[in-house]
């Protein structure tokens, strides 16, 4: 259903991180608008679909919500692999979780495709009383390797649709020079929201 | 048009299994989802066909554990249990006519399932599990526990974090009690294998293991037998080397037993292991209805790891039509998961996974393992050297 004038654009978006740190909880959150408390943890990867809609352009989002656990690691590049954008999600409640995604963004940046958007998001900021990770911290971070970075909480949606807006726009702006990645089409939406694993 | 107050109602009569619905308020009724609780105590949501098929499933488990009774008059109660028959259809040729009758007869039967009262104990047995646990002191397992109380390791710290994230919402296993249990066989078992100690996904086994075996020591010893004797080996150790073969394996056997789905898939650059990843890593648990998950383990238990193999072949052999006009990785998907989650019948699976699907050999298995190991181990090598690189760099 593609409106005159406006591109469909059909990008994988791929988010890593610590296990824990709360990756399941904020694509649930933007694709269902809800948060368990408690999510199932994520084995392999789960898989996501949702569109978003602007003004310049429609991006179709194939998510990629991969598991955390170190051992998992083996498995990423199957699902980093082609990626138009990626999501490095910490928990700013562990320094621990920061160390790992400082060693995901240094994978990224050799391994995956060159054009690859970034961001970092430090996830559960509503947990301000147990920080350990200061946003000064994270932003100093990411300016230093060309990321873009927010504080996001899944719990309370603090920044979790301006996080998927912005790497939509980023998107939009970028698709017309960047062919890997993205496919361009023009196959009706149905079915926006799907789900996979997370029963 | 229908609100939550009348779905609630609705789940409320399913649970009191309503069998036959008016045709009139069935088409009604059949497009509206439902929420109820299966045999195992999982909340399971689906449509009316779904609950109409899962009564038809219970009242085949009734069917079926009156021929378990049948044969047990018949043939002495735990006939299935002595070692010559137990120990299966490999030492085939050394079995002496009846028991060989026997084993064929066992075989059949648990290719039909196994009633649920009876399951803790026809695991235990055929599977070795009590066998493993002969060998060893009878205090082992509390001696385990007593000794790994209170260690912290990164395992345990693992485990207490995906305590709540099994299976939140189960009316046992998500209380202090199931927790504990969980815990404890988690951490038992991540002491006595420190290679593997914790893997997420084995969190989701062991909670099965628990609902079905009637103490938590037998489930930390079905655990055990399963990782060290049932699976192929390091699937769950440090880099998940095993489950990569087995992925391998997995993806050679689709393309001979289902070229066209194999091709169409290659073609859209869909790799399987992008789903059958889980699959493999907790044993379907996470995407099959309970009963079916557990009727695929029976035949686990007994005819060993080929039979994950056979379950997964059959899922996409199943939705081959839909699956070869899909254009879209996430369409794929989307089939498999939709095709997991309503598999509430375990005849349709299993009559595909060996009916269907046809034999595979316990010797070709093994060969087509052996060709892929070398290939993965060069992978995971590589891969190693180059974070490690990275981490160099960044000195």
């Amino acid at each position: 259903m593609a409106r005159t004038g406006n591109k469909n654009i059909q990008a994988k978006l791929v988010l890593l991180g610590d296990m824990g740190t709360g990756k399941t909880s904020l694509v649930l959150r933007f694709v269902t608008g809800k948060f368990l408390e408690y999510q199932e943890s994520t084995i392999g990867a789960a898989f996501f679909t949702q569109v978003l809609s602007l003004n310049e352009a429609t991006i179709k989002f194939d998510i990629w919500d991969t598991a955390g656990q170190e051992r998992y690691h083996s498995l990423a590049p199957m699902y980093y692999r082609g990626a138009a954008a990626a999501v490095v999600v910490y928990d700013i409640t562990s320094m621990e979780s920061f160390v790992r995604a400082k060693k995901w963004v240094q994978e990224l940046q050799r391994q995956a495709n060159p054009t690859l958007i970034m961001f970092l998001a430090g996830n559960k900021a509503d947990l301000e009383e147990k920080r350990k990770v200061g946003f000064e911290e994270g932003e100093q971070y990411a300016k230093e390797n060309g990321l873009v970075f927010l504080e996001t909480s899944a719990k309370t949606a603090q920044n979790v649709n301006e996080l998927f807006y912005e790497i939509a726009k980023k998107l939009a702006k970028a698709s017309p020079s960047r062919p890997t990645g993205i496919k361009l089409h023009s196959r009706s939406q149905q079915n926006s929201r799907r789900m996979f694993c997370c029963s | 048009m229908f609100g939550t107050q009348s779905q609630r109602d609705l789940s409320l009569e399913f649970q009191s299994q309503i069998p036959i619905l008016r045709p009139s308020i069935h088409t009604r009724r059949a497009n509206l989802t439902v929420k109820f609780q299966d045999l195992y105590g999982f909340t399971v949501e689906g449509n009316v066909d779904d609950v109409n098929v899962l009564n038809e499933v219970r009242e085949k488990v009734r069917q079926q554990g009156r021929v378990w009774w049948s044969l047990e008059a018949n043939k002495g109660a735990n006939w299935y249990l002595q070692p010559s028959i137990s120990e299966g259809i490999a030492l085939k040729s050394s079995l002496k006519f009846s028991a060989l009758a026997n084993a064929i007869t066992l075989k059949r039967l648990i290719r039909k399932g196994i009633p649920p009262v009876l399951r803790p104990k026809v695991w235990f047995s055929l599977s070795g599990a009590a066998k493993k646990k002969s060998t060893v002191p009878e205090s082992y397992y509390n001696d385990l526990i007593k000794a790994t109380e209170g260690k912290v390791t990164p395992a345990t710290r693992q485990i207490d974090h995906d305590l709540p994230r099994t299976f939140p919402g189960h009316p046992w296993l998500d209380t202090p009690e199931g927790h504990a249990a969980l815990r404890r066989v988690l951490v038992g078992y991540s002491f006595r294998d420190s290679d593997v100690g914790y893997c997420q996904g084995l969190n989701y086994v062991a909670a099965l293991l628990l609902l079905v075996m009637k103490t938590e020591e037998d489930a930390f010893w079905m655990l055990a037998v399963l990782l060290e004797n049932v699976l192929v080996n390091d699937c769950y150790t440090n880099n998940l080397s095993g489950c990569h073969v087995e992925q391998r394996v997995f993806k050679d056997f689709l393309a001979k037993k289902c070229p066209r789905i194999a091709m169409h898939l290659e073609a859209m650059e869909f790799d399987v292991s992008l789903v059958a990843t889980e699959w493999f890593l907790c044993l379907f648990s996470k995407s099959l209805p309970s009963e079916t998950t557990l009727r695929v383990w029976d035949i686990l238990f007994y005819e060993g790891a080929k039979v994950i193999l056979h379950v997964a072949l059959a899922i996409f052999k199943m939705k081959e039509e839909q699956l070869l006009i899909t254009h879209h990785v996430g369409d794929v998907i989307s089939i498999l998961q939709r095709t997991t989650h309503h598999l509430f019948d375990p005849e349709e699976l299993l009559t595909v996974a060996f009916d269907k699907i046809g034999s595979m050999t316990t010797n070709n298995i093994s060969k087509q393992r052996k060709k892929q190991e070398p290939a993965v181990m060069k992978e995971l090598d590589q891969r190693f050297r180059r974070l490690n690189s990275l981490k160099l760099d960044d000195k």
